[in-house]
């Protein structure tokens, strides 16, 4: 079975097709991320309160998590068995800007009476957002780091456009995926954040194969102009473009269908990610690098021999 | 030409086997993330201004406290630096059982001391200090018991200096004394012993104090003399006299601990969903197996068998680095997994270009594998630069997606292109004089 034989489409005639939609989908999503005032941060990413009951007997873990739960944000209720035999109740809740943790732990006090008084507050406390300045700084320097890490890489090894370009496809796939995410109302959680790595991973990698092809073809015909050649490699590369994304997405989509609401998250960061990562290498790179090599002129045009 | 393929095959085969047997001895785990339990942020407060003494303290502590967890066979707990400051520790105790006895085993510092006793009990420190003229004097310290259950203490005029320290211990076990109660047993160092047994020896009937992190545990009056070995007494439960024990074994902490956070997850996957999980991943996966077959033939099968291979080298590795399976680190393997199946499609399509070029069977494997290999090095090496990056400045969770990502590509290299290869260079080799390849192309 062969998919494209002889694949000749005008890819790069038609890149306006999918550079509105996708102008539009960034506005969209930044727009929607100003207008919930930022991302909308799972409890992983937010803090909350933690307290510690012991319980006299086994404790009823159901009821005490519908008794909270229906007062206050965000509840788990987790069973701690010491192997004393002590029985210990972990209590977490989310904590909003608004709320006291001093009132909190009122709500829980009066929920946890209402079922029995045979439990005491073992400890309390407040758990302080994950996202601190610290975490912050950290984020900022990874993806810095990353990005200027394969920016060098491919500078060295192809040119600095095609770096520019792949860094740029890079993130605005990322840029895409967190306004679709808050255009969903889906949070951000640590399952996602590893989705969002994951996407950036299959972008990039998606981008360097059309690029490898770019390079290749150049480097034989350092005189043909450079929409045809940019044209010839997607072409080139467009079995293998669609069997790859078309095999990914199948796993990606079986996740998203059959894996349950916790892998939902997850695996629709991972579908979109792989529906823009393998679209952005053909419509958002290859015009970059073509832009990018057409702005700094003839002097380049024999480009990509090293 | 045969040889060499046999030597390979038999390089791949040992390689296959030993992954089997290091998933079989030790097999992955699962993290915090995906079976629940607690992390502690811990501060270590060092009181230095020099990065290599806090580096050193820090470094001392987590050791100090890898084996209290270890002695109190929670062998999984795993304490690592956090934070960009370079004192602060995480501490991930995988379940939630006990959790106030592995805080209690973590914060306290466990710095033993035996005084002698020069007056006391008194009710409150006032007291105390009035027997001495109401200055304390340097030569003397006061300490309190515990409080009681009804919050009393008792306190006590000591010595400032003491007679043993946690240093002077060679080891501590528990043990049960005569009146079965539970009690901590310690041996001290030849030179702690001839001092003690000259200490004991001089004071035969006068009172004694064992404090620990300041708090007197107990006042025992000197029966004999005593040598190189005692026992401390006061206990209420075995477990108790265990974590005394652990905590005199570990040695004292070089410097105090204050606990910053505490976060108890709920196991973000419960086992109902983490099957789900995988009934769907595999169902997925099949489906891919099923389309490189179709689509590629006997290919397909070479796909699949690099692909399985990956995973389970893959898997070794990670069990090889002590690693545990997170979130993160699933995401990790599925980008794996989506960068060996793009790997061997991009080699396929390559061999079958040159086909289609009229190159001759042989030379357009070689062809198509160079070509190929030149971008999977791209691909690759971009890739694992970036989780250089990932790794050096990420979060534990970010560093956990980096270190598979990466042992997931040099595995993928392997696979893909060299067991891969093997496996078609089989093919040919079994073929007579006209050679065809098994690709799916229609001729």
């Amino acid at each position: 079975m062969e998919l494209f034989k002889n694949a000749d489409f005008d890819f790069l005639g038609r890149k306006w097709w999918f550079i509105l939609p996708s102008l539009a989908l960034i506005l969209a999503g930044l727009s929607s991320i100003a207008a919930r005032h930022g991302l909308m941060y799972g409890i992983d990413f937010k803090g909350g309160t933690q307290t510690e009951i012991r319980w006299d007997g086994t404790p009823p873990i159901g009821s005490i998590r519908t008794a909270i739960s229906s007062k206050l944000q965000g509840v788990m209720v987790v069973a701690a068995h010491g192997t004393g035999g002590s029985n210990e109740v972990i209590v977490s809740t989310a904590l909003s800007p608004q709320e006291n943790a001093t009132g909190v732990r009122q709500t829980i006090e009066n929920a946890l009476s209402s079922i029995t008084t045979r439990h005491s507050i073992l400890d309390f406390q407040v758990v302080g957002p994950q996202v601190s300045e610290d975490l912050r700084h950290q984020a900022v320097m990874a993806t810095a780091g990353a990005s200027g890490g394969m920016l060098l890489y491919l500078s060295y090894r192809f040119r600095l456009g095609y770096a520019v370009a792949a860094v740029l496809a890079m993130a605005h796939d990322a840029v895409i995926t967190l306004g679709l995410l808050s255009l969903l109302h889906e949070e951000i959680s640590l399952t996602v954040v590893a989705a969002l790595l994951t996407l950036i991973g299959y972008s990039m990698n998606d981008t360097i194969v059309v690029f490898d092809r770019v390079r290749e073809n150049r480097r034989a015909q350092p005189h043909a102009p450079l929409t045809s050649v940019m044209n010839r490699s997607i072409n080139q590369t467009l079995s293998r473009t669609v069997l790859t994304s078309g095999l990914t997405l199948l796993t990606a989509l079986s996740l998203l269908l059959f894996g349950g609401p916790v892998l939902h998250g997850f695996s629709l960061v991972l579908v979109i990610g792989i529906v823009v990562g393998t679209l952005s290498s053909v419509y958002i790179a290859s015009p970059i690098l073509l832009a990018w090599d057409g702005r700094l002129g003839s002097k380049t045009m024999a480009g990509g021999l090293q | 030409m045969n040889k060499t393929l046999v030597r390979k095959t038999l390089l791949i085969v040992a390689a296959a086997l030993a992954a089997a047997l290091v998933l079989l001895r030790r097999p992955l785990s699962l993290g915090l993330d995906l079976r629940g339990g607690t992390s502690l942020i811990l501060r270590v407060n060092v009181e230095a201004t020099s990065n290599d003494r806090i580096r050193e303290v820090v470094e001392q502590t987590r050791q100090i406290l890898e084996n209290r967890v270890n002695a109190f066979g929670l062998s999984e707990t795993s304490i690592q630096l956090y934070g960009s400051q370079g004192n602060e520790l995480l501490v991930q105790v995988p379940g939630v059982s006990d959790l106030s006895r592995v805080k209690d085993l973590i914060q306290s510092r466990g710095v033993l001391e035996w005084y002698s006793v020069e007056g006391g009990p008194f009710s409150s420190a006032a007291d105390a200090a009035a027997e001495l003229g109401g200055v304390v004097p340097h030569s003397n310290k006061l300490a309190a018991t515990k409080p009681s259950p009804s919050e009393e203490r008792m306190w006590y005029v000591l010595r400032s200096q003491p007679v043993i320290r946690g240093t002077d211990l060679r080891d501590a076990r528990t043990a049960l004394d005569s009146t079965e109660q539970p009690v901590t047993t310690f041996n001290l160092t030849t030179d702690a012993a001839k001092r003690f047994q000259k200490y004991t020896a001089d004071n035969i009937g006068k009172r004694s104090a064992i404090v620990l992190d300041d708090e007197m545990l107990s006042v025992p009056v000197i029966q004999d003399v005593i040598r190189d070995s005692g026992e401390i007494r006061g206990a209420k439960t075995v477990q108790e006299a265990e974590d005394l024990a652990v905590k005199l074994r570990s040695g004292a902490l070089p410097a105090s601990i204050e606990l910053m956070q505490q976060h108890t997850v709920e196991a973000s996957l419960g086992a109902d969903s983490v099957h789900r999980g995988l009934e769907a991943g595999s169902a997925g996966l099949v489906a891919v197996v099923a389309t490189m077959l179709l689509y590629y033939r006997w290919a397909g099968a070479n796909a699949t068998l690099a692909l399985a291979l990956n995973g389970l080298l893959l898997l070794a590795a990670l069990s090889c680095f002590g690693a545990v399976l997170t979130m993160p680190g699933i995401a990790g393997v599925v980008l794996t997994i989506g960068m060996a199946v793009d790997s061997n499609v991009l080699i396929f399509e390559r061999i079958r270009e040159e086909l289609r070029a009229g190159r001759s069977v042989s030379a357009a494997l070689a062809a198509g594998f160079s070509k190929a290999f030149a971008t999977l090095v791209d691909t690759h090496v971009t890739t694992v630069v970036s989780c250089i990056f990932l790794f050096l400045f990420g979060t534990p969770p970010v560093k956990g997606f980096a270190t598979t990502l990466v042992l997931g590509l040099i595995t993928n290299m392997f696979t893909s292109v060299f067991v891969s290869r093997l496996a078609f260079d089989w093919e040919l080799a079994a073929q007579g004089r006209t050679k065809r390849l098994t690709l799916g192309l229609s001729s």
